[in-house]
């Protein structure tokens, strides 16, 4: 005779089983995906971004160079400017994406490249990074905080993801690598 | 205890198959990559023959003694190849990823605290008190062993961290066979050890022949060399140094405001 306790035992084993073998197959075919990417796989990734309204709201408060503007008419947009550039959460959530691809950007980097592990690892740390910081703006205008709590952390952190994509562009224009339009478009 | 044909044709099959393993990692230069994992390879043929040889010419007091100090070894070399793993793909510069150290420990304690539920709900039936100690030991370890290899893999996904070759083979197959494990331990707490000990036993065949198709899988994957790096362009290389100088100054100007 099966006791009560034996089958919850029973069934709490058979949903740890199944929870780990789905998360193990969708990992794998992650891990599949990304070691066989290649560049043009990972610019496919891209999601467009308003190129135009990101900068405006970078170029409030930062110059080109990335230095700390200073005049008076830096950092005049409001909080609700901010939000409205930056394209909501959609906008944010397409911010997060592109983190995402920088992110496997150093992976390819380290998988295909070791001799450049140091570089690549501090460049994902730095792309973990800004996601994280993201993430945060994201949980805070879901909690109705952005407003209130952060603009200036908000457009910060945006400045930083512009730099960012900038420098990567720029990357890429360097080395004469072949994907620079799209990538152009694409950041 | 009485062992049939086919138990010694396990006992047997185990020996061989790590034989080949150790073969393998030590021509084709593996152990030094992964010690650990060759100290437990290694541990696991003194253990066959140990208790084999116990079997035949020791008392049934030594019998249990050693294979209860041999099972202690083969759980912490077992942790111990777990740390190998996660060390090998999570310190790419030699120090714990920063970004990952609090996903560490929520994983240690979120696999623990699981197992230990878990194994505190089975109630195997057993004429013995020590059978029940085997039966929950061999499920919780079973169980934490697979969540910590699938949540090494979520992490490397989620971090960005590639998996090299060799250390994802193994990590595959130990995860796989702890899966399988888990669902066989599971097996051993329902039916429990009675008199008759005919399932016990055939549950305990179904895993060693698991365990084997694992050390097969081992022993040909670890023969076969990783892919061969690619040489970084030095203009490529020059630019990375660049890319990440200004990315790093950059993020300075936001960790200033973390604290709200």
């Amino acid at each position: 005779m099966v006791n009560s306790r034996m089958v919850v035992f029973l069934i709490a084993v058979a949903i740890l089983v199944t929870v780990l073998m789905v998360i193990a197959a969708y990992s794998l075919r992650r891990v599949r995906r990304s070691s066989q990417r290649d560049w043009e796989g990972l610019l496919k990734r891209l999601t467009a971004v308003d190129r135009g309204s990101i900068a405006e709201v970078a170029l409030d408060i930062i110059d080109e160079s990335g230095q700390q503007r200073r005049d008076e008419t830096s950092a005049t947009l409001d909080p609700a400017e901010i939000w409205k550039l930056v394209g909501g959460l959609e906008g944010l959530e397409a911010l997060e994406a592109n983190c995402a691809v920088l992110i496997d950007l150093a992976f390819y980097v380290q998988q295909w490249y070791p001799e450049a592990l140091a570089v690549a690892e501090q460049l994902r740390l730095s792309a973990r990074e800004i996601e994280w910081h993201v993430e945060r703006l994201r949980g805070a205008q879901k909690t109705g905080k952005l407003e209130s709590a952060f603009p200036m952390y908000a457009q910060r952190a945006v400045a930083t993801y512009y730099l960012m994509t900038r420098r990567v562009l720029a990357l890429y224009e360097r080395g004469n690598l072949a994907m620079l339009a799209d990538l152009e478009k694409a950041l | 205890m009485h062992l049939t044909g086919l138990d010694h044709l396990f006992w047997a099959a185990g020996l061989g198959a790590h034989l080949i393993l150790l073969f393998v990692l030590l021509t084709r230069r593996r152990f030094r990559v992964f010690p650990i994992f060759t100290a437990f390879i290694i541990s696991n043929i003194g253990r066959t023959a140990a208790l084999f040889s116990v079997q035949f010419y020791g008392t049934k007091t030594s019998y249990f003694y050693t294979y209860w100090s041999l099972t202690v070894l083969d759980v912490v070399l077992q942790l111990s190849v777990v740390y190998e793993m996660y060390s090998l793909t999570f310190r790419p510069l030699g120090v714990w990823a920063r970004d990952l150290r609090r996903p560490f420990v929520w994983l240690v304690a979120l696999s623990i605290a699981l197992a230990a539920g878990l194994t505190w709900l089975a109630t195997p039936h057993a004429r013995l008190w020590m059978q029940v100690v085997v039966i929950k030991g061999s499920f919780f370890s079973a169980t934490c062993m697979s969540e910590l290899f699938v949540g090494m893999l979520v992490l490397a996904v989620r971090s960005g961290l590639p998996w090299k070759t060799h250390v994802a083979r193994i990590s595959q197959g130990f995860g796989v066979y702890s899966i399988i494990d888990v669902l066989i331990e599971a097996g051993h707490s329902y039916f429990g050890v009675g008199r008759n000990t005919q399932t016990y036993t055939m549950l305990s065949h179904l895993r060693m022949s698991a365990y084997l198709a694992c050390v097969a899988y081992w022993v040909i994957m670890l023969w076969r060399n990783a892919p061969e790096p690619r040489k970084l362009p030095e203009s490529l290389r020059g630019q990375l140094i660049r890319l990440q100088n200004v990315v790093d100054s950059d993020l300075e100007r936001i960790r200033v405001r973390k604290s709200w």
